[in-house]
């Protein structure tokens, strides 16, 4: 093993990798972080910390955090049941469209959340929606401004990720210690559940925790679709949105606990991003 | 090294279109004169309250024609929203708001305003969707169960103005108790009536245009209950622009009143 890593490209000492940095590299990569860091530090600076456990205790924030851990918790969760076996169909099967599948279920990832949200009443909308008109006028049910929606928005914007952590997953994984498992009369059941699942372990963290995270963050679709009304479409971006325009300072203390969870959220997942 | 030029000039102007068209708060839209071989460049932001969208939208460009040369940029959304940009130090050299609250919030609290007045009035109405699907006919019908109301959130002025409404009515809580949605805005309100997901909403009698006649319906509140909005205008203190700014004020309070009778605006007190 040893013999390996001094072959492996990271050692490699090409003059492009060790050499002198160019000036103008430096200048931009610094302005690159200027730009991440600036609003950063704004935030930690704008923080009013002799009243911010007096507001995060607020009925207001508790409310929204309750609500948001539920909405990206069942969103994430979703992510996963209906993921997995998408990643699975989408690494180990060949069929046609297979591409246009896989582009389609990565769009939410690089598209604009109020288009998401346009598009989610367009499915669920009760007037229009294709399904939810179906659903209204024979059931009475009706998706948009319920805690449902917030949690379908959430979901819609968080899938592309845990798709992709999975399929990463999927694709690195030893296809022979599956085979030997069956070869020993596993059934396709016992080694989904106790080879496949346990060696992705890593894997599933991280498509849980980073649609978790996407879900947390969600906006644009949620205010589009779901509506903003406290203790059932309000989660803390959308209640951050809200106290910008009347208690500032209220919003800078939930922005800051929402930097906190994503902070917690790149340590969980330091092997991933950290490296 | 004039590929670094190059690369970072093409990335400040790409920052530079992010802020523009991503504010954050409410829409921004530019409209450009089209003579300009007379005066001087100039270019006025104003802010103002989103119910004043068309309306404005007409006065700017009539503004502009009889300004060659001057470019203005509106920059709509809540009135709050709008005063705490200000206050945070937004450029704006006029600020339009659906209330006077606002008005005072930037004139005590934020840079301070010049040429102060009231330049119109507006009515709040019941707004519900072309097929009016509760079938709601008056306030009352609000506090039915069940019904799907959207009201703006609190601090926005048609929030207030339509929490305000309900206190008088006596139907507070029965009607607050419907309320599924607090939306930034009243244009965000009028947009989910519109899309037939929310039964009724409170807005302006000015938000039924001619462009969105066809999909809502406009139900008039009496005006024992009612709230009549009043807007006031002023020059932002520290403007670049004071003097052009001052005479866009000047154009709203004269030729621009029959714009806004247009739109459907009530003269000021």
């Amino acid at each position: 093993m040893a013999t390996d890593s001094r072959h492996s490209p990271g050692s490699a000492s090409s003059p492009l990798r060790k050499g002198r940095i160019p000036a103008g590299f430096v200048v931009l990569a610094t302005l690159g972080v200027a730009l991440v860091a600036l609003p950063l530090l704004g935030l930690v600076l704008r923080t009013p910390w002799s009243r911010v456990l007096e507001i995060l205790t607020s009925e207001t924030a508790r409310t929204a955090l309750r609500l948001s851990l539920i909405v990206a918790t069942t969103a994430a969760a979703i992510s996963f049941v209906l993921g997995f076996p998408l990643a699975w169909v989408l690494v180990r099967s060949t069929f046609p469209g297979k591409t246009l599948v896989r582009a389609v279920v990565i769009l939410p990832l690089v598209m604009p959340p109020v288009v998401a949200g346009v598009g989610l009443l367009a499915a669920f909308g009760r007037r229009s929606g294709l399904i939810g008109s179906w659903l209204y006028d024979w059931f009475g049910i009706q998706l948009t401004f319920t805690t449902a929606a917030a949690v379908l928005a959430a979901t819609f914007v968080s899938f592309p990720l845990a798709v992709l952590a999975l399929e990463a997953g999927l694709r690195g994984l030893d296809e022979r210690l599956e085979d030997a498992a069956a070869t020993l009369g596993a059934s396709r059941w016992y080694v989904l559940r106790r080879v496949t699942l346990p060696l992705m372990g890593p894997q599933i963290a991280a498509a849980l925790v980073l649609s978790w995270a996407r879900a947390l963050g969600e906006f644009g679709a949620t205010i589009t679709f779901a509506g903003n009304l406290q203790g059932r479409t309000q989660t803390l971006p959308l209640a951050v949105f809200e106290q910008l325009q009347t208690d500032t300072d209220a919003a800078f203390a939930v922005s800051m606990l929402l930097i906190l969870l994503a902070f917690a959220v790149i340590l969980a997942l330091r092997g991933r991003f950290l490296r | 090294m004039k590929r670094v030029l190059i690369l970072a000039t093409s990335a400040v102007l790409l920052l530079a279109a992010c802020s523009d068209s991503n504010d954050g708060e409410g829409t921004t839209g530019t409209t450009e004169a089209s003579g300009g071989s007379g005066g001087a460049e100039a270019e006025l932001t104003v802010s103002a309250a989103s119910s004043l969208t068309e309306a404005f939208g007409e006065i700017g460009d009539a503004f502009e024609a009889a300004n060659p040369g001057t470019t203005v940029t509106f920059n709509f959304g809540p009135s709050d929203g709008l005063a705490g940009q200000i206050n945070e130090g937004a450029p704006a050299d006029v600020f339009a708001s659906a209330s006077p609250t606002w008005m005072d919030s930037v004139q005590d609290d934020g840079p301070g305003v010049t040429g102060r007045a009231d330049f119109a009035q507006n009515r709040l109405a019941i707004i519900v969707p072309a097929d009016n699907p509760a079938g709601i006919e008056d306030l009352d019908d609000l506090t039915e169960d069940g019904v799907q109301l959207v009201l703006a959130a609190e601090g926005v002025p048609a929030g207030d103005y339509a929490r305000e409404i309900f206190k008088n009515a006596g139907i507070s809580r029965a009607a607050l108790a419907n309320v599924v949605s607090n939306e930034e805005d009243v244009k965000a309100v009028i947009t989910k009536v519109m899309s037939g997901e929310a039964d009724a909403g409170i807005g302006y009698v000015t938000d039924v245009t001619p462009d969105v006649a066809d999909q809502v319906t406009l139900i008039p509140i009496p005006d024992e209950v009612n709230v009549i909005a009043t807007y006031p205008i002023a020059v932002v203190n520290g403007s670049q622009e004071a003097d052009l700014a001052q005479s866009f004020v000047d154009y709203v309070l004269g030729d621009g009143q029959q714009t806004l009778a247009g739109f459907g605006f009530l003269p000021p007190p």
